[in-house]
């Protein structure tokens, strides 16, 4: 079986596995690689596992044995990207892709966090072709994408709050149109228009808080199934979707407002006009 | 008389007939939106990789154009082998790459296509002239205005750095003899291109004959599938790419947005539904002594349950133009906000307009309108006459 893969150096290689043969000895020790479990599942691999890695389909490549099989990262930045990922050691991705003595990035730990800034300066000062960036600036950098979708979520967020809004009005206009000769009946009773709006602000509250919270729970099952169905979909421990205190907060909240408005609006357009003309004479 | 009698009707409750009719536009929209979302990606992309006329794309095995910095070793011999073949019209070897800019203290740095002008498919000239000698290139506007630069100016540039000698690897200075807009780059991207054999010089190394990506026109007629399956078996150290294939893969990468198209859609076309649902049963229920007197006075059920769809069906087309304007606007705000996906080609669009998607927006809300109608008005029309009359007189 020959698979090919895009490794870390961008360099590409192939990788033919099969079951290992112990009984068999080997003219060298050969170097140990980690593969990810995507591609232990796919290509049957395990853990003693000797294979061949090449840089081109064709060439006869360097064995190497399974050492490890690691799970893949929640790393947002892969998310859509189906490689496989081989972890090798640095000389042998070298020596394997004819990479020299180059490396693509070094990481470098400080001893503390206030020696970052003169750590970076001094290198880049003493460097010359390549620069030194902080970390959390290259996770601001490779986040971007993520940035933009939720720009984008916010703004089809905007649009649905505004299509809610209207089909609530509707909703609570014809709810309290209905009620016509009851409105009619009270005031002809001599109830204040100033109870009847009450009432009919405090019924669309009660409607507004029972929807909300019927939402949230169809929000909680479809948030779950959401994780279900992307995770298997890119087959990464990622949360796709997370149902927080401050989001169910502002959804009610959300909701109780408009209710509320949508009551009090369709209530005084009712209470303005005359009890006989509500009673349709 | 029938649609003078739904218009009566209508005009009758004119705060509710607005309030539904704004209601099923902004669900219009949504749905018009979700439809160029569902579709417009992937004929955006479609369009955009077949626009030079390139069927097949040829890359390193294992790896889609420009996914890696994965390149193609003994490029020239492919090359002409792919020349050489009878269904081939054109063949564009492109090597990728980038070029540094001295600029003071500093440098400015570009992404850099090696081609050959006669036969690329990666840019188009907008002034001057192609490169084709070593010493000259073409250049995008963002890089010009980086450098500060016009057609016939002179400039340094580099393929790489030495850290050792601490100069810039291969340097020379080069004529911008044409501006060009690259196809395939992120807006603001900086770009030039060069000859091919400049930029291989100028990038050193043990194998000089290598190129990233080899782009293929086939000759009319030919298959493009047959083709794929033939350089495929012939050419194993490469991956052959139709437009298809690329389009699966790209689609395989952006399916959330398909998925999340598919379902906003399906949200705005059932919201719409309900809400002229309930807007016409209401309106039918306030109706059925209306209804029961013109039934008693000989007016046929279905001339009733016409009427009665006809308002939905109103409803439906007076909202879904104003729809359609508003999907717009909100579909090209949306597609500005996705526009800023880091390293997206300038010219994909996420939501692209299409008629057909107009129309099956539009198709889809007058068929809502419909249905929506005819239940409610089947029920009143369905009403006896006699209790209904007396029911309604009683009060």
């Amino acid at each position: 079986m020959i698979i090919q893969l895009a490794l870390l150096a961008g360099a590409l290689s192939t990788f033919q596995g099969g079951a290992a043969a112990p009984d068999r000895p080997t003219p060298r020790q050969a170097r140990t690689i980690a593969i990810d479990s995507r591609l232990a599942a796919d290509a049957g691999l395990r853990v003693g596992d000797r294979v061949v890695l090449a840089a081109s389909p064709g060439e006869p490549g360097d064995s190497a044995v399974v050492s490890a099989i690691v799970r893949r990262g929640a790393d947002p930045a892969e998310i859509a990207r189906s490689e496989y990922r081989v972890r090798l050691h640095l000389t042998q991705l070298q020596q394997l892709t004819g990479y020299g003595d180059r490396v693509d990035r070094f990481a470098v730990a400080t001893r503390a966090d206030s020696a970052i800034g003169p750590a970076m300066e001094r290198i880049n000062d003493a460097a010359f072709g390549f620069r030194a960036h902080r970390s959390r600036d290259i996770a601001v950098e490779t986040s971007q994408t993520f940035a933009v979708v939720s720009r984008f979520h916010k703004a089809i967020g905007v649009i649905t709050v505004f299509a809610s809004a209207i089909f609530l009005l509707c909703i609570m206009l014809l709810k309290v149109e209905e009620r016509r000769r009851d409105v009619a009946a009270l005031r002809l009773m001599g109830i204040s228009a100033r109870t009847i709006v009450g009432s009919i602000v405090l019924e669309a509250a009660a409607i507004a808080v029972l929807g909300s919270i019927a939402g949230v729970g169809i929000g909680a099952a479809v948030s779950w199934f959401v994780n279900l169905h992307y995770r298997a979909v890119y087959r990464t421990p990622l949360s796709f979707s997370v149902l927080t205190g401050d989001t169910v907060v502002l959804a009610v909240g959300l909701s109780l407002v408009l209710g509320i408005v949508a009551g009090w609006l369709a209530a005084r357009r009712l209470v303005r006009t005359p009890p006989l003309v509500l009673f349709g004479r | 008389m029938l649609f003078a009698l739904a218009a009566a009707s209508l005009i009758r409750h004119r705060a509710r007939t607005l309030l539904a009719i704004l209601g099923v536009a902004v669900s219009a929209a949504m749905l018009l939106d979700m439809v160029m979302l569902s579709s417009g990606m992937k004929e955006s992309f479609r369009g955009l990789l077949l626009s030079q006329g390139f069927q097949l794309r040829l890359s390193p095995k294992g790896t889609l154009p420009f996914d890696t910095d994965a390149t193609i070793a003994r490029a020239d011999s492919l090359v002409a082998l792919l020349r050489a073949s009878p269904e081939v019209a054109r063949v564009s070897p492109v090597l990728g790459g980038q070029l540094h800019f001295p600029a003071g203290a500093s440098a400015v740095t570009a992404a850099a296509l090696g081609l050959e002008p006669a036969v690329q498919g990666d840019y188009e000239l907008v002034q001057g002239r192609h490169a084709s000698a070593g010493n000259e290139l073409v250049a995008n506007d963002a890089l010009l205005r980086a450098l500060g630069r016009r057609l016939g100016d002179t400039v340094r540039a580099a393929a790489g750095y030495d850290a050792q000698l601490r100069a810039l690897a291969g340097a020379r200075d080069f004529v911008i003899v044409g501006r060009v807009r690259f196809i395939y780059f992120a807006a603001g991207q900086a770009g030039a291109s060069v000859p091919l054999a400049t930029l291989r010089a100028m990038q050193g190394g043990a194998e000089t004959d290598r190129i990233s990506l080899a782009m293929v026109q086939l000759r009319p007629g030919v298959s493009v599938d047959a083709a794929r399956a033939a350089f495929e078996r012939r050419l194993p150290r490469v991956a052959v790419i139709s437009t298809s294939a690329a389009l699966e893969q790209v689609d395989q990468r952006l399916s959330y947005f398909r998925q999340l198209a598919v379902i906003l859609g399906a949200v705005s076309l059932t919201v719409g539904f309900l809400l002229v649902t309930t807007l016409v049963t209401v309106s039918v229920n306030e109706r059925v002594g209306e209804i029961a007197v013109m039934r008693a006075i000989g007016v046929r059920r279905w001339r009733i349950v016409a009427q009665i769809v006809v308002e939905a069906a109103a409803i439906m087309l007076v909202a879904a133009p104003l729809g359609l304007v508003l999907g717009l606007v909100t579909g090209r705000y949306l597609n500005s906000i996705l526009a800023r996906f880091p390293g997206l080609p300038e010219r994909i669009d996420f939501f692209l307009f299409q008629p057909r998607a107009a129309w099956t927006a539009l198709g889809l809300l007058a068929l809502c309108g419909v249905l929506a109608g005819i239940y409610p008005a089947w029920r009143s029309a369905s009403l006896p006459i006699a209790i209904t009359l007396r029911q309604e007189a009683v009060g």
